[in-house]
């Protein structure tokens, strides 16, 4: 029915990459939320978030990259979006969230 | 606006798991009508935004919500109806800033509070259809 929402984490020396897969809505929120305050919080590293998977995400999903964002301000680290899809980076240009987040 | 050839309805439990339900009878309601890729995207986030509303809320009265779409030749309006009528503007300014803003930028027009009996309704044009 929905197409969840799976994730992936590399860490190296500078940096955590998380990729996602599948969709953030309300459904799935809960988990990514928790998934990503604990990266956050555990590993208290510059963030990449790898969102060439991921196919859907509605105000809720934005509204945890902005509290994941400001726990990471916290740290003095960063927070990267990359690959995200066309549908997906309207978002962020319409919220203006695209000048609040580095994208690449 | 012409006049509505077509009605759908569906009705979903306040439940989160079948919101991603909603966003495919959209998507494919919306490819049958002739909207192009990026729009049909516009409107299953637009619809979604409300249902998740919906859900996040609930209702005291009633078990669950119905989306209504009314398909015209070159418009389709959604409307959100349920028995609760104590369901109106379910939005506000401000938790809900991010949601209103994607709506009304998504959507042609959208009627967020209402005294009808319906909780809220929005439509978009079919670009191109003359």
């Amino acid at each position: 029915m929905s197409d969840g929402l799976s994730f992936t984490k590399e860490k190296s020396d500078e940096y955590v990459k998380v990729s996602l897969v599948g969709e953030v809505d309300i459904y799935t929120s809960q988990d990514f939320k928790n998934m990503l305050y604990e990266v956050v919080d555990c590993e208290k590293m510059n963030l990449i978030i790898d969102c060439k998977q991921l196919n859907y995400i509605d105000s809720t999903g934005l509204g945890i990259f902005v509290g994941a964002l400001k726990k990471v301000k916290q740290y003095d680290k960063k927070i990267v979006l990359t690959n995200l899809k066309d549908n997906i980076k309207k978002l962020f240009v319409i919220t203006g969230l695209d000048k609040v987040f580095v994208i690449e | 606006m012409g006049d509505t050839l077509d009605t759908i309805e569906l009705v979903l439990p306040f439940k989160a798991e079948y919101v991603s339900v909603a966003r495919l009878v959209t998507s494919g309601l919306c490819n049958r009508m002739g909207f192009d890729v990026e729009t049909i995207e516009d409107v299953k986030v637009a619809i979604s935004e409300v249902c998740s509303k919906l859900v996040s809320i609930g209702s005291n009265v009633s078990q669950c919500y119905k989306i209504v779409y009314s398909v015209s030749e070159d418009v389709l309006k959604v409307t959100y109806l349920c028995e609760d009528s104590s369901l109106k503007c379910i939005f506000n300014n401000g938790d809900d800033g991010l949601a209103i803003h994607i709506i009304n930028a998504l959507m042609d027009e959208v009627e967020l509070c209402t005294s009808n009996d319906y909780i809220l309704s929005m439509s978009k044009v079919v670009e191109g259809n003359d």
